[in-house]
């Protein structure tokens, strides 16, 4: 048998503290469609960026076609015949389609004729071998999405690509273009080149691939031909991870209900039908997907994006919040899921981020008080133990788990009713972590009605008194806080359990 | 602080080299007290528009129109004494109410439709001159003004200029605004992460409304002093002054790209340029080339590069300084 075409061994990458990849092997043949499944952060980005050149592993040996590449760089995979089509092509949108292809094809030098008419024939050529029905003289604006990644196909085979590597191709896609794609993808694989699909549909994974392989945590739990494998080992292999975290024991009586959500949705952000109830002292887990609209969730919610249809009980009683000012006024706190950008200010110093949401209250007539101000977030800091120099030191200087306290206690000095918490351990070491584990909890026993939406497998199960899944947009199943990782991610995948 | 040692390095240096004594033994030029309180009276107009922008650059934006907006609202003070025959303090009044329409035009257009404030206001800045222009077809210049109101720009109360006091007023009242009341805090998040203000539920778009309302009326009270300064009412009253007053906000230590910034920083800046400006016109050598206003404006724009590269200066050095060697 012929070397592979794409051979990665002892793969080993690490951000900062966080192992991104922590040695896996993984290889693709010619002709053949490979897939690579594993849950929000495992390493599926981190491995796909490495072979693109983007990041540099840590260790590890990258062989392409036999021969070893010590230093990949975008512009080597590139030659090397390595293409990536991402879910939102990166093309040019007030260009031809013409224009698209020679942008990433050609270099010609600056000053030069152009042979328009050549490359015009060039991207009709291209378009007609993966069997594209689109003029080389479109806009590529014009274009629908999956129209673009047939561009995006059309360059990686302009390009003489033998990997292509496929991220999600058909989240935003609808059956009949999904089709297309399929077609597109087998013939490729007719003409010899290797793909790497990476999808979360598993019946897609099944229709198109040939092997599967399963990341989970950086590491390479296996691989197996599709044929020899069913869904249920699938998501065994996903979730299969002992709890390594102990999780504070959660409060037994929830009390009366705050928020009430009666066929709520947003067409603008693709949110539906969701019907949810959360009690005070309860902690309700929102688990799903990248892209299932539980973030969209919270900022309807938040008054960000305010609903189109449905109703929101607050006590009982309708609201509407039209605005983050809104939200706040009714008692509704958000702690983004991005806090550098949405959660903290981070060249303002952390008392100024932690009173940012009650000048209304600290500051009555719109007065600054710098002594209360320095009281209240030194209390802050105790409380939540905020790691810092002091009050005045600036959000920038603090770690990650830190800037996270500093928004938390941000929302918790509004005295809220019900809290979201968006990914609140998203890039947070262990430590911090468990802390703001047990705070959570703690918030909860005062009779906080708190919205954990979280990727994080083991958080959602361990902390959740309920928890509910999205997937595509709307609310589908609500497990109780024993539900098992099994159960969770199938329900996540649109899997029957 | 830099530039409080450049201001008095600035003022020494004039008041050696631009004071001379005349034929008659009198002492004239930079070093009497009526040239200090002319350096007072001409940064006060500028030292307004200046004051105006401070909270706008706070919140990452910019009001180019200022300076035209000072010039129709010259004018529309003239036509309202002169044509409407209204009494001053009236005439007054009506004319801050068309300062804060004005700025509410720009506020409407940068919060509501979400246009850039440097498009909005390069909008405003062609539009307020050319209302100007077409209310005094170019012609007209109202003058004859009561000694009552010349009181205002010409006189002085209590030992000052009339009109330091007001700029002292105002100067204060933006400093509270900024530095002692939440609204500066607001400011300040909306320049540094907008979207960072939006999630903490601030009222984004009222305090970016104030702002510009705010300089509206700022810039009419520069108006009613030019006027009073003056004794006479013409379209291009003001004309480049809110380069001028960029430049002394900007001199002042406040960047432009928001959040970071002081009001007595730029009291500061106001005051190194109208020094600058004031001395060169009475050293002798620039006298005699009659070139103060040339040297004027070189030296303010080297001032400004000059003050700005030495506040990234720091950050630059020990960029390279840590910077790895490449492999």
């Amino acid at each position: 048998m012929a070397a592979p075409l794409l051979e990665l061994r002892e793969l080993a990458k690490s951000f900062g503290g966080a192992r991104a990849l922590r040695g896996v092997d993984f290889d693709l043949h010619a002709g053949e469609v490979h897939a690579l499944l594993g849950e929000n952060g495992a390493g599926k980005s981190t491995l796909i960026k490495i072979v693109t050149g983007a990041h540099h592993p840590d260790r590890g040996t990258i062989r392409i076609a036999g021969e070893t590449v010590v230093h990949l760089t975008p512009a080597t995979a590139h030659a090397l015949g390595i293409a990536c089509i991402y879910q939102q092509p990166a093309l040019f949108p007030d260009l031809t389609v013409t224009e698209n292809i020679a942008l990433r094809l050609d270099s010609d030098p600056p000053v030069r004729r152009i042979n328009w008419k050549a490359r015009r024939e060039r991207a009709r050529g291209l378009l007609a071998r993966i069997g594209a029905d689109i003029s080389p003289e479109a806009e590529v604006r014009a274009l629908s999405m999956p129209e673009q990644q047939l561009v995006e196909i059309a360059c990686a085979l302009g390009a003489g690509a033998r990997i292509v590597i496929m991220d999600e191709p058909t989240a935003s896609l609808t059956q009949k273009e999904q089709e297309l794609l399929f077609a597109v993808v087998r013939e490729l694989r007719a003409s010899g080149v290797g793909v790497i699909y990476i999808s979360h549909r598993l019946e897609e994974i099944f229709a198109l691939a040939d092997r599967v392989t399963v990341l989970r945590d950086g590491e390479s739990v296996g691989t197996n031909a599709v044929s020899e494998i069913d869904e249920a080992a699938l998501i065994r292999m996903m979730v299969g991870r002992e709890m390594t975290q102990i999780y504070p024991p959660g409060e037994a009586s929830p009390g009366d209900l705050v928020l009430a959500l009666r066929n709520l949705g947003c067409a603008a952000s693709g949110v539906h039908g969701v019907t949810l109830d959360v009690r005070a002292g309860e902690v309700f887990g929102l688990a799903g997907l990248v892209g299932a609209g539980r973030t969209e969730l919270a900022r309807i919610l938040f008054g960000l994006t305010p609903a189109d249809c449905g109703e929101i009980l607050l006590n009982g009683r309708p609201v509407a919040p039209r605005s983050p000012l809104d939200a706040v006024a009714l008692g509704i706190a958000y702690v983004p899921e991005d806090r550098r950008r949405h959660g903290v200010v981070l060249e303002l110093p952390i008392a100024h981020n932690m009173t940012m949401a009650i000048h209304r209250q600290v500051f009555r007539g719109a007065w600054l008080r710098f002594g209360a101000e320095r009281l209240l977030a030194l209390e802050f800091i105790r409380d939540l133990a905020v790691k810092c120099p002091g009050p005045e030191a600036p959000g920038s200087s603090l770690s990650g788990g830190n800037q996270q306290k500093v928004s938390l206690a941000r929302w918790l000095a509004t005295k809220p009713r019900f809290l979201i918490l968006d990914e609140p351990t998203q890039g947070v070491d262990v430590g911090a972590k468990s802390e703001i584990h047990k705070i959570i909890r703690r918030l909860a026993k005062e009779g906080l009605a708190v919205l954990l939406i979280s990727s994080d497998l083991p958080e959602v199960l361990g902390m959740s008194d309920r928890i509910g899944i999205m997937r595509g947009g709307t609310l589908t199943v609500v497990l109780p806080g024993n539900a098992d990782a099994h159960a969770v991610m199938s329900a996540a995948l649109g899997q029957k359990p | 602080m830099l530039l409080l040692y450049v201001l008095v390095a600035e003022w020494l240096f004039f008041y050696w080299a631009g004071t001379t004594t005349n034929r008659r033994g009198v002492v004239v030029g930079f070093g009497t007290l009526d040239r200090q309180f002319d350096i007072l009276r001409h940064s006060c107009e500028i030292g307004l528009l200046a004051l105006a922008l401070t909270p706008i650059i706070l919140t990452a934006g910019i009001d180019l129109s200022v300076g035209s907006l000072l010039g129709l609202c010259a004018i529309l003070f003239g036509k309202f004494w002169h044509d409407g025959g209204l009494s001053i303090p009236v005439a007054i009044a009506l004319t801050l109410g068309c300062g804060a329409l004005a700025g509410g035009l720009n506020a409407v257009l940068i919060t509501a439709l979400r246009l850039p404030p440097l498009i909005v206001t390069l909008g405003t800045f062609s539009l307020f001159r050319g209302l100007a222009e077409a209310i005094t077809r170019g012609a007209i210049t109202y003058t004859d003004f009561p000694a009552s109101f010349l009181f205002l720009g010409q006189e002085r109360w209590l030992g000052l200029p009339t009109q330091a006091w007001l700029f002292a007023g105002v100067a204060a009242a933006v400093w509270v605004l900024v530095h002692r009341m939440t609204f500066g805090r607001g400011f300040r998040a909306i320049g540094f992460s907008p979207e960072g203000a939006r999630y903490a539920g601030l009222p984004v778009a009222r305090r970016l409304a104030l702002v510009y309302v705010l300089a509206g009326v700022i810039s009419a009270m520069a108006a009613i002093i030019y006027t009073a300064r003056l004794g006479q009412a013409k379209a291009d009253a003001g004309t480049g002054y809110e380069l001028f007053a960029i430049t002394a906000v900007v001199l002042g230590g406040t960047s432009i790209f928001g959040g970071a910034g002081s009001v007595h920083g730029t009291l500061l800046g106001v005051a190194a340029i109208a020094v600058l400006r004031n001395g060169l016109a009475c050293m002798p050598a620039v006298m005699r080339m009659n070139s103060a206003e040339e040297m004027a404006g070189l030296l303010t724009g080297a001032l400004l590069l000059v003050a700005l590269t030495a506040s990234v200066l720091p950050q630059i050095l020990s960029h390279y300084r840590s910077r790895p060697h490449p492999a």
